[in-house]
C-alpha cells in the first residue's frame, strides 16, 4: 500500500517536473510571510500580482519559442516589453488615444508583429535564434529610445485600473491568467502536439509532414502576443514608459524557464513550469527585500539561491524520474 | 584543419562528381571565411569613401584598439560557446577586475603586480566554479552565470560599500591608449596584446590536444566521454578561461577608464556575444577564434561608421540590429531541414 503509493508520487513527479519548483516556491512564499506579516493580506494581493506580473509574463512569453527547439532562446522579449510599454504610455495614451478598447488590442497586435518577424526569421529565413533575438534587442531598444527619449507618466487612465483592480478581480491576476487561457485554447487544437513534436526533434518532424516553418512562427507570434501582454503588465506596475531599462527583464525571464523545468534543447517544459520559476525568482527578491538587510546584500544573497534553486529543482526531478524509473522496472 | 571539423551535413548541397566551383568556393569559405571578411571590407570600404578622415592611421587605431577590448570580450565567450555552454558572467568578472584594479592599487597601494595576480586567481577561480557546477549538477551554465554575476556584482558592492573610489595605476592607461607605441612600433600595446590571445588562443583550438576536446565536448559529450575525453574538466576548465580573459580585459577596461564601478562591464556581454555570433561560431563545436576577431572587427567598423555618419544612439542601433542581420544572411544560417534528413 505504501510502495504503491510512492511510486504514484514519483510517476506524477516525472510527469509533472515543475512540482519540485513549485515545493520550493511554496516554501519561499511561507518564508516570505513569515519575515513580513503584511506581505500576503487580502488587501495586498492586488499591488503584489501587479508587480508580479510583468516578470511572470516576461517568462511565459519566452516559454513558446525555447519548447520550439532549435537553441530558440528569445532575448528580444525584454526589450519588446518595454518597446509595448513605451507604445501603450508614450504613443497612445500621452496622444489621447484612452480608449482600452484601441490601446490593448494595438498593444497585443505588436507584440505578436514582432514575434511574428523574429518566427520568420527562424523558421523561414534559417537564422539561428540567438542571432535574430540579439538583432531584435538592438532594433527594439532603438526604436524605444526612437519613440520616447526619456521616461514618462501615465495619466490617470484604464492603466490604473489595470495597476490594482479591475472590478474585484485584481488587474495582474487577468494579466498572468490570459495566456493560459489561449494555452487551454491551443491545447483542444493539434498545434501544441506539433510543438513538442517540433522542439524535440524537427528533422523527424519533418519527415512526419509537421510544417516545421509554421509551427516555429506561431510559437514565436505566440511569444510575441505574450509579451504583448507582459508589456501591458510593464506599462500597468510602473504606470510610466520607460525605454532606458530595456534589457533588465531579459535575463531573469530565461532563468525563470530553466527554473521552472522547460529544457532549453527544446521539446519539454510548460507555460506553468516558467510560472512558478518566475515565482520563485520573484519571491527570492522580495524575501531579500523584507529582510531588510544592508542595502548592498540582496544580490550576493540573490545570485547564491539562484544557483541553489536551479541545481536543487534538476537534481530532485532527476532523482524522481530514476527512482520512478527503479519503482516501474521492480513492478 | 577546421575543414575536417565540419560535421558531413555541410556538404550535402554539392555535387557529388568533382569539386564544382560553389563547392570549392564553400571549402574556401569554410576555411577562410570569405563572406566575412567581404563584408568587412565592403564596410570599410563605405566608411573610406563616405566619412571624412576614416581611413587615417588615428582612426584605423582606435577602430583597432575598440575592437581589441570587443574582440577580448568576445574571446572567453567563443571557448563556452564551442562547448556548447554560455556565459553571461563576462560583464561582472570586467567590472570586477576594474573595480579590483583601481581600488586594491588606488585604495590599498598595492603594487600592480600583486594585485593582478590576485585578479586573475580569483577569476579562474571563479570561472572554474561556473563550469563545474554546471557540469556537475547537469543544470545550463546560463542560470549557473547569471547567479555567478549577481554574486560576484554583489560582492564587490558589499566591499567596495557601494561606493568604488580608487583609481588604476596609470601604466595601464598607457597600454590601453591609442597613441602609446610597442617597442618603437607604431601599433597600439593593447592591439599587439589582442593578437597574441587570438594567436595563442587559435594555435591552441585548431592544433593541439586539449583544442580537440573542446570541440569533442561540444559536438557530443556523451561520445567525447566513450572516447576517454574527461567532459567535466573541459568543462570546468573552458569557464575557468572564461573567467580569466574576462579578469584580464577587466584590468584593462579599469587602465582605459580610470576607474571600476559595477556597470562598467555590461555594454560587454551582448556585443561580446553579438562578435561571437556574427564571426560565425555557433553553439556546440561549429567555429573558433579567428571568426570571433572577425566578428569584432566587422562590429567595430559598423559602429564607427554610424557614429561617423551622425546617426543618433537609438539610430545607431536599430541600424547595427538590421545590418547584423543582413551580413550573417551570407553565411550564418542553418542548413534546410530538407537537407538534413
Amino acid at each position: 500500500m505504501r510502495t504503491d503509493l510512492r511510486a504514484r508520487l514519483l510517476g506524477s513527479l516525472q510527469t509533472r517536473p515543475w512540482a519540485l519548483a513549485l515545493v520550493i516556491a511554496v516554501i519561499l512564499f511561507v518564508a516570505n510571510q513569515l519575515a513580513r506579516s503584511s506581505f500576503a493580506t487580502w488587501s495586498s494581493w492586488p499591488s503584489l500580482l501587479a508587480d508580479f506580473a510583468p516578470f511572470a509574463l516576461a517568462a511565459i512569453a519566452t516559454t513558446p519559442q525555447m519548447l520550439s527547439g532549435a537553441g530558440g532562446i528569445d532575448i528580444s522579449i525584454g526589450p519588446l516589453l518595454n518597446l509595448v510599454s513605451v507604445v501603450v504610455v508614450g504613443e497612445l495614451i500621452a496622444r489621447g488615444t484612452t480608449s482600452p478598447w484601441i490601446d490593448v488590442p494595438a498593444a497585443l497586435a505588436v507584440g505578436a508583429a514582432v514575434g511574428c518577424v523574429n518566427g520568420i526569421l527562424v523558421g523561414v529565413l534559417r537564422y539561428q535564434a540567438v542571432l535574430a533575438t540579439l538583432c531584435g534587442l538592438f532594433v527594439l531598444s532603438g526604436l524605444g529610445q526612437a519613440l520616447l527619449a526619456t521616461p514618462a507618466a501615465s495619466s490617470q487612465s484604464w492603466l490604473t485600473h489595470l495597476g490594482a483592480q479591475v472590478g474585484p478581480v485584481p488587474g495582474g491576476l487577468i494579466l498572468i491568467a490570459s495566456p493560459f487561457l489561449v494555452w487551454l485554447v491551443l491545447a483542444r487544437t493539434a498545434y501544441l502536439d506539433q510543438l513538442y513534436a517540433v522542439g524535440g526533434d524537427e528533422v523527424a518532424a519533418y519527415s512526419a509532414g509537421v510544417d516545421v516553418a509554421r509551427v516555429r512562427i506561431t510559437a514565436y507570434t505566440l511569444g510575441g502576443l505574450f509579451a504583448g501582454v507582459g508589456g501591458l503588465a510593464l506599462a500597468a506596475a510602473t504606470q510610466t514608459g520607460d525605454p532606458t531599462e530595456a534589457t533588465q527583464y531579459t535575463l531573469p525571464a530565461i532563468a525563470a524557464v530553466a527554473i521552472g523545468g522547460t529544457s532549453l534543447v527544446g521539446g519539454r517544459g510548460s507555460l506553468l513550469g516558467s510560472l512558478i520559476g518566475a515565482a520563485i525568482i520573484f519571491l527570492i527578491q522580495t524575501l531579500i527585500d523584507s529582510l531588510n538587510v544592508n542595502s548592498n546584500v540582496p544580490q550576493l544573497i540573490y545570485g547564491a539561491i539562484l544557483i541553489v534553486a536551479i541545481v536543487l529543482s534538476a537534481t530532485l526531478s532527476r532523482t524522481a524520474s530514476r527512482a520512478a524509473e527503479g519503482e516501474t522496472v521492480a513492478a | 584543419m577546421s575543414a575536417t571539423l565540419e560535421p558531413p551535413g555541410g556538404t550535402r548541397g554539392a555535387t557529388p562528381a568533382g569539386p564544382s566551383a560553389l563547392a570549392r568556393l564553400m571549402m574556401l569559405q569554410r576555411r577562410f571565411q570569405l563572406f566575412q571578411l567581404l563584408a568587412l571590407g565592403l564596410l570599410f570600404l563605405w566608411g573610406a569613401t563616405t566619412v571624412t578622415d576614416f581611413a587615417t592611421a588615428l582612426s584605423i587605431k582606435s577602430m583597432l584598439v575598440s575592437a581589441a577590448f570587443l574582440g577580448l570580450a568576445g574571446a572567453g565567450q567563443t571557448l563556452v560557446v564551442l562547448v556548447g555552454g554560455i556565459d553571461f558572467s563576462v560583464p561582472a568578472f570586467i567590472s570586477g577586475g576594474a573595480i579590483l584594479i583601481s581600488q586594491l592599487c588606488g585604495t590599498y597601494h598595492w603594487s600592480a603586480v600583486a594585485a593582478i595576480a590576485v585578479i586573475l586567481g580569483a577569476a579562474l577561480l571563479l570561472g572554474a566554479i561556473n563550469g563545474y557546477v554546471s557540469d556537475r549538477f547537469q543544470v545550463p551554465s546560463l542560470v549557473v552565470t547569471l547567479g555567478m554575476s549577481s554574486m560576484i556584482t554583489g560582492g564587490l558592492l558589499l566591499w567596495t560599500k557601494g561606493a568604488a573610489t580608487g583609481a588604476a595605476p596609470a601604466f595601464l592607461a598607457t597600454v590601453t591608449s591609442v597613441g602609446t607605441r610597442t617597442f618603437g612600433v607604431g601599433i597600439p600595446p593593447l592591439v599587439v596584446l589582442w593578437a597574441v590571445v587570438a594567436i595563442v588562443l587559435g594555435v591552441t583550438l585548431g592544433r593541439t590536444v586539449p583544442g580537440r576536446r573542446v570541440y569533442q565536448t561540444g559536438a557530443n559529450p556523451v561520445a567525447a566521454q566513450f572516447s576517454l575525453v574527461r567532459t567535466r574538466r573541459v568543462w570546468t576548465l573552458t569557464f575557468a578561461a572564461s573567467g580569466l580573459l574576462g579578469g584580464i580585459l577587466g584590468i584593462l577596461v579599469g587602465g582605459y577608464t580610470g576607474s571600476g564601478n559595477t556597470t562598467l562591464g555590461d555594454p560587454y556581454l551582448f556585443e561580446g556575444l553579438a562578435a561571437v555570433i556574427v564571426g560565425g561560431t555557433t553553439f556546440g563545436a561549429r567555429g573558433d577564434y579567428w571568426k570571433t576577431v572577425i566578428g569584432a572587427l566587422l562590429l567595430t567598423v559598423l559602429t564607427t561608421v554610424l557614429i561617423g555618419k551622425g546617426y543618433s544612439n537609438a539610430d545607431q542601433q536599430m541600424i547595427f540590429g538590421l545590418l547584423i542581420l543582413l551580413v550573417v544572411a551570407g553565411y550564418g544560417r542553418s542548413p534546410r531541414l530538407r537537407d538534413r534528413i
